[in-house]
């Protein structure tokens, strides 16, 4: 006999916890556990077994991993909580008496917690936080174009736009855009980051307001973190393509609307990287003779390994000085050779792109003013075209609208005749293109510029098909109807008849006529004796040819197919009474998708029909 | 009083003139002092009587005389007395012994290996008392102010008086220590009353005492530790105390806390330290990924990435996309979590159009509660072919011949065809219905031969399994009839008739049966029974018949409850037992077993297998169904099926297991309770027939070697019955020889069914 097992203390019920348990190990409120929750990325989990995960229990829990939570319980920022617990109860303690300037004080050293341990944790390499950016920049977009009300404060809508403008000027600069979709939510990007694809959604330009049934503080958690995250995403992405993280702010700019514009990418000189740096670690302290020496010395040494250089720069800047001196920063000689032999990511990221990204180069875009700017800035810029907008837009444009150089108009209106047009104007006009918005995303998609006629002022579009795949047995719009119409047509006269029977009763001669008919087409239709005396039989009792030959067709159609198929399908059928339980139940499953995906497919398949009919019709007449 | 008064006087007196020697003794032996340290040598030989005062520096003796309070001269005088003499004690002490202290010895012991101080031995012998030493003076330990007034201070050994020395007075004292430079060595010795030199050890511990040291002189205070208790080796493993650890070992000391604030207030004073320091320690954004991460704990899954957009979403989608009014008004009525999609597709002519998404923070919002508080399991999305799920099994049309299509009807009048039987040459088939009409027809053509009528349901038919003899049992309501078919070749008539109606009659058994065997005469006609056999009272309809292979016992299953519902007969000596005495459940059917003298009984859920020979039970098998219908062994005896009325078939392989091997309960199989099975007693397949007016052919091949399963195909489904009152085909026999099938439906048809 085996020892003893007690209940509980192994398995499932060692391994889970509930969430009210969880809390009160860690001894703090329900927010403060969400708000770990949130910033650690733990997430609740099913246990296979609910019962045994609960202790016997069938009620209704959430469970997360023991080790997740004592990985919480670990967690520097609980400690900072609590800590701005005591803090808010001596604050409050301080205010109610009036003891102003102790209050003063303690809010002056108000515990405050940082997440960088927290990003590094969740993303250990830069690719994991890459691919993970998404939703933050969803949510940072957002909140860009939220007004600021009492929870929002402005700071934090300003930092957002801050970051979202960061963001779009990365993406121009690095040509990465591949993709966008105006969809009714918003626009959908898509672009290529360190081979990495990011999708984020940015809401049209129109205020938002926070909707009651949200919580704002489960997203200002969430954003919180998204910021931090995208702080540190930016800040890798801006040194390694060798640009100043980050970029200077243009004030007076930025109050005239710039947008994008206001701030200004700077180049990191080679010269001026090591303070950079430096004043980048920020604590300031100064270089003492002792780092001088083993700079030299490492640079002595790096020039007979070179690998050691990259190494040798962030260990001098680690040593504490104690001597104020003058360092006058040399760059070594291997930073050189290193540059001149080497692809690092920075000559990477500055290669020519492939010519899809620059397809707007030879282009030069005048923004009306009733399309976005910001968008539209964006997209011609991501593909190396110029553009201008009117000053009703925000300043900073380029050019004005009399240029000579400007070769599509985006216009968004319907065409009104102008009538006192000077014939400068008018050469004007017809030598720009008009287009409509749709036609810089429809060119970005298809990876060239596209025709504009169809597009041009005041034409009804063709649809705006999203440039993300479907499924593979998906409905493809683009192509062309597989099913031959008559088919189609046969599909639809038996759901008519079907409804004429079922509406209409027996009494309808039209339905009476069609059941005649295929009564007369029941005859084998391979022998020719024979048809020609059912079409005699239906001629007599007043069935026109046409729909005779119709339900022949059908008929014959149905012959050839249904034997051989209907026969393998009984044989199927039957083996399936043999299937285990577990093997008919995932074939019972798949089978129902199957059928879902190929109903949906077809019911669009058949709207189609029915309006490129109708369209014919309307042509004709 | 007065006298109180005058005792105060006396008090404060005597403190004066005791005040006034101290202060001169103090001063004295101060310069005492001085000389012996400077001039030893020089005032060695001097002596002075002022130097007997010296050990009298104490306080108690001056607290006792306060507290006598009667005659401070007299006490005073006393008190040197009785100093004097403990100075001759030491003394005398002296003089006997060279050593007054016991010399120690330092050895090393044996124990401990450590060197130590050994005394000598104390004898307690009587010199070994210090009272009893030689003292001349012999009055004992008396006051000696008694012997003030007198001229002799004691008596010595012979009880002789010990006369008072004579002593000089103040100034003889003076000269003395003057003159003798021995002075200072000596003390006043009290029951002597005279001075007496001090021994060389005396003064030493003397000069020990005014130099604070230890006054013996084998004592080393600064020996080094022995560690007997601790030291390496020596920890002990339990605490001495079980006491908790004292908070005050681990909560910082308030004092400490005092103290370092003080400290920091004066540090902050003198302005070493900046308490308000802008902190600026780290900067908001770094390279943060520069170092590799020293994190042990994995980091959690990324969440997975929400669906991309489809045409549907978009502002401009093909028209096909734009949802119906029906498909509006449908979305509109579901739930939100119902919905398959969260939007409805709109078409706006122009971008300029395209109003602000008004679930736009929702969205954001519901896919951040995914993010945090949906669980989250990782699945592995099957990419199965659906159909490789199939079992794959030989085709059907590879397993002919089975029954296909309908061969003929035979139309039963009136009732439901409850049961039929076929001959063993698989030419004949009896069917019998309600109404209680048996028919006797050809297989072939469905020709009625002949027709009997009974009183009452016909429950069961069964033909006899033997070549030789010719005829089948029908049983209606508590009879068992035999019939002779007519048309027999005369040899076999004649053997039947002389098996079921011998000449002679066997010897009537030794316990008398209730059933009762009833032969009509031979000579009656063909029209009726030949035999019957009158089942017991209320045991009702027979609703089973079955033979033993040999033809020579037949069981009987009646519809009654207990134990006398099953019957089983032997033909050649007429005789009917009841072979269970107590039976546990309604017994559904029983079965001989076609090798083995073994014996199947079906109760409502099991099937229970005995040996006859032995009688007793084998085995008990499960198949798990809720109540059983039918069943049947295969001819090969190792395999069994059991259907039920709850549309379940199971397979048993009898060597294998008393679960079943293979249980039958799909969708496409029968939809209604099952009512009969059966095995074709030479072709590999079975039959069966349902409720739902179906029956299925299966092929069913067993395989001589034990590590091969069964292989069994579904082959046809055949339908053509009708469905009655909820009842549908009731019972199918094959036709020995020819791979057709014959049903009774409740339809009141008999079909046969060819290949």
């Amino acid at each position: 006999m085996g020892r003893l097992r007690q209940k509980g203390k192994a398995g499932a019920a060692k391994a889970y916890v509930t969430r009210s348990q969880a809390i009160k190990k860690l001894q703090c409120s329900l927010a403060d556990f969400r708000r770990l929750c949130i910033l650690k990325g733990i997430f609740p989990r099913e246990p296979k077994n609910k019962k045994r995960a609960n202790k016997g229990s069938s009620a209704p829990a959430t469970f997360y991993y023991a080790k997740d939570i004592a990985y919480i319980a670990h967690e520097p920022v609980l400690k900072k909580l609590r800590e701005h617990k005591a803090f808010a109860k001596k604050l409050s303690r301080a205010l109610g008496r009036g003891e102003w300037s102790s209050a003063n004080s303690l809010e002056e050293n108000k515990p405050v917690y940082r997440l960088d341990h927290i990003i590094k944790e969740r993303y250990p390499t830069f690719i994991d936080a890459v691919r993970d950016i998404d939703d933050a920049l969803c949510m940072v977009f957002l909140f860009a174009s939220l007004p600021s009300t009492s929870r929002v404060p402005p700071s934090l809508t300003e930092n957002c736009a801050r970051l979202a403008a960061e963001w779009q000027l990365y993406i121009m600069h690095t040509r990465s855009l591949l993709k966008v979709f105006f969809s009714i939510k918003g626009i959908y990007y898509q672009a290529d980051v360190m081979d990495q694809t990011v999708t984020w959604l940015v809401p049209y330009q129109f205020t938002q307001n926070i909707p009651s049934d949200v919580d704002v503080r489960v997203m200002l958690t969430f954003l919180e973190l998204y910021q931090t995250l995208l702080g540190f995403v930016f800040f890798k992405l801006y040194t390694d393509a060798g640009l100043v993280y980050p970029p200077p702010l243009d004030a007076k700019k930025d109050e005239g609307a710039a947008g994008v514009g206001a701030f200004s990418l700077q180049e990191v000189q080679k010269s001026t990287f090591r303070p950079l740096v430096k004043g980048v670690d920020g604590n300031g302290r100064a270089v003492s003779s002792r780092d001088v020496r083993q700079t030299i010395k490492s640079i002595a040494a790096s020039d007979s390994v070179s690998a050691s250089a990259d190494t040798s720069a962030p260990i001098v800047e680690s040593i504490p000085g104690d001597v104020d001196e003058e360092f006058v920063p040399h760059p070594s000689r291997t930073d050189d050779q290193d540059a001149s032999s080497l692809p690092t990511l920075h000559t990477l990221s500055t290669l020519p792109k492939p010519v899809s990204a620059n397809i707007f180069a030879p282009c030069t875009f005048w923004i009306s003013r009733e399309t976005s700017r910001g968008i539209f800035e964006f997209l011609v810029r991501c593909f190396g075209g110029r553009i201008g907008w009117p000053a009703s837009s925000g300043s900073g444009s380029p050019f004005d609208e009399d240029d000579d150089s400007i070769t599509h108009v985006v216009i968004d209106r319907p065409l009104v005749e102008k009538p006192g047009e000077t014939t400068e104007q008018r050469d004007r006009r017809l030598r720009r293109k008009y287009v409509q918005p749709q036609w810089v995303a429809d060119c970005i998609n298809a990876g060239r510029i596209l025709l504009e006629e169809p597009y041009t002022q005041g034409k009804e579009l063709p649809p705006h098909l999203s440039p993300f795949a479907d499924h593979v047995e998906a409905y493809n719009p683009v192509a062309q109807p597989n099913i031959d119409d008559a088919e189609m047509a046969e599909v639809e006269n038996d759901q008519e008849s079907e409804k004429d029977h079922g509406v209409d009763g027996s009494d309808d001669d039209m339905s009476e006529q069609k059941s005649s008919a295929k009564q007369f087409v029941v005859e084998d239709a391979e022998d020719p004796a024979a048809l020609r005396v059912a079409e005699l039989a239906a001629e007599a009792a007043g069935v026109d040819y046409g729909t005779f030959e119709k339900g022949m067709n059908r008929l014959q159609k149905k012959a050839k197919a249904v034997p051989g198929m209907e026969q393998q399908d009984a044989e199927e059928n039957m083996n399936k009474m043999l299937m285990s339980n577990r093997q008919r139940k995932l074939y019972e499953k798949i089978k129902y998708s199957e059928k879902k995906r190929a109903a949906e497919r077809q019911k669009l398949e058949a709207r189609r029909h029915t309006l490129d009919k109708e369209k014919k019709r309307k042509a004709k007449t | 009083m007065a006298s109180n008064e005058s005792k105060n006087d006396l008090k404060k007196k005597r403190k004066q003139i005791q005040e006034e020697p101290e202060e001169e003794e103090l001063s004295q032996a101060v310069g005492l002092e001085m000389l012996s340290d400077e001039e030893g040598d020089v005032s060695a030989a001097s002596d002075d009587g002022e130097v007997d005062e010296f050990p009298e520096i104490n306080a108690a003796s001056d607290s006792e005389s306060d507290d006598d309070g009667e005659n401070e001269e007299k006490d005073e005088d006393e008190e040197r007395d009785s100093d004097e003499e403990d100075e001759d004690d030491e003394e005398t002490d002296s003089d006997n012994e060279i050593n007054p202290f016991p010399q120690a010895k330092t050895i090393i012991s044996d124990i401990t290996k450590q060197p130590k101080r050994v005394f000598p031995e104390i004898e307690p012998d009587y010199d070994s008392d210090s009272s009893t030493e030689d003292d001349p003076n012999r009055i004992g330990n008396v006051p000696l102010h008694w012997y003030d007034d007198l001229p002799h201070i004691g008596y010595d050994m012979n009880g002789k008086q010990i006369f008072r020395p004579a002593r000089g007075d103040e100034l003889d004292k003076f000269l003395d220590t003057v003159e003798d430079p021995k002075s200072w060595m000596s003390a006043f010795d009290k029951s002597l009353q005279m001075d007496k030199p001090l021994t060389a050890e005396e003064l030493d511990i003397i000069r020990r005492l005014q130099a604070n040291e230890v006054p013996d002189v084998g004592y080393d205070p600064y020996e080094p530790t022995v560690e007997w208790f601790t030291g390496k080796g020596k920890e002990e493993k339990m605490p001495l105390s079980a006491a908790p650890e004292p908070k005050r070992r681990w909560v910082p000391s308030k004092w400490e806390k005092k103290k370092a604030r003080e400290t920091i207030i004066r540090a902050i004073r003198q302005g070493r330290i900046v308490p308000s320091k802008p902190n600026s320690a780290q900067p908001q954004f770094y390279s943060i990924w520069n170092e590799p991460t020293d994190s042990q704990h994995p980091p959690p899954l990324p969440a997975p990435k929400p669906a991309l957009p489809t045409n549907a979403e978009s502002y401009n989608p093909p028209e096909e996309y734009l949802p119906t009014e029906e498909e509006r008004q449908e979305w509109e009525a579901q739930d939100k979590e119902d919905r398959e999609r969260n939007f409805l597709p709109q078409k706006y002519g122009a971008l300029r159009l395209v109003p602000a998404y008004g679930q736009f923070i929702q969205e954001r919002f519901s896919r951040q509660l995914d993010l945090y508080m949906a669980p989250r399991i990782q699945r592995r999305r099957l990419q199965i072919d659906p159909d490789s799920l199939i079992p794959k099994l030989p085709s059907p049309s590879s397993l002919k011949p089975f029954p296909s299509y309908r061969g003929l009807w035979f139309t039963h009048g009136k009732g439901r065809a409850r049961c039929l039987s076929v001959s063993l040459d698989g030419a004949w088939v009896v069917s019998g219905d309600e109404g209680g009409v048996v028919s006797l027809w050809e297989v072939t053509v469905g020709r009625e031969v002949k027709r009997w009528t009974f009183s009452g349901k016909i429950g069961s038919l069964e033909w006899c399994p033997r070549t030789d003899v010719s005829f089948f049992v029908v049983g209606v309501e508590g009879h068992l009839h035999f019939v002779i078919p007519p048309n027999l070749p005369s040899g076999v008539l004649t053997v039947t008739q002389s098996l079921l109606a011998p000449g002679t009659l066997p010897p009537p058994p030794a316990t008398p049966s209730p059933v009762k065997w009833v032969s009509s005469s031979s000579s009656a006609s063909l029209d009726d029974p030949i035999l019957t056999l009158q089942l017991p009272a209320l045991s009702g309809l027979p609703g089973q018949i079955t033979w033993h292979r040999r033809g020579d016992y037949l069981a009987s299953v009646s519809n009654s409850e207990g134990e006398g519902s099953v019957w089983i007969h032997q033909i050649s000596r007429r005789h009917s037992q009841a072979p269970f005495k107590k039976v546990k459940g309604s017994i559904q059917m029983v079965l001989f077993h076609p090798s083995r003298p073994e014996f199947f009984v079906a109760t409502q859920r099991y099937v229970r297998m005995y040996n006859l020979a032995e009688q007793k039970l084998l085995k008990t098998l499960m198949p798990g169904i809720k109540w059983i219908s039918s069943m049947d062994v295969h001819p090969s005896g190792d395999h069994l099926i059991v259907g039920g009325y709850d549309r379940k078939l199971c397979w048993f392989d009898l060597e294998l297991s008393d679960k079943p091997y293979k249980n039958l309960r799909h969708v496409r199989y029968h939809t209604k309770a099952i009512r009969s099975l059966h095995f074709h007693p030479t072709y590999p397949l079975f039959a069966s027939s349902s409720d739902d007016g179906t029956i299925q052919i299966f092929h069913a091949r067993v395989y001589n070697d034990l590590m091969t399963d069964p292989l069994i195909v579904p082959l046809k489904i055949l339908r053509g019955h009708d469905i009655k009152d909820g009842l549908g085909v009731l019972q199918v026999r094959w036709c020995g020889g020819q791979p057709w099938l014959a049903s009774a439906g409740a339809d009141g048809k008999v079909a046969v069914w060819c290949s």
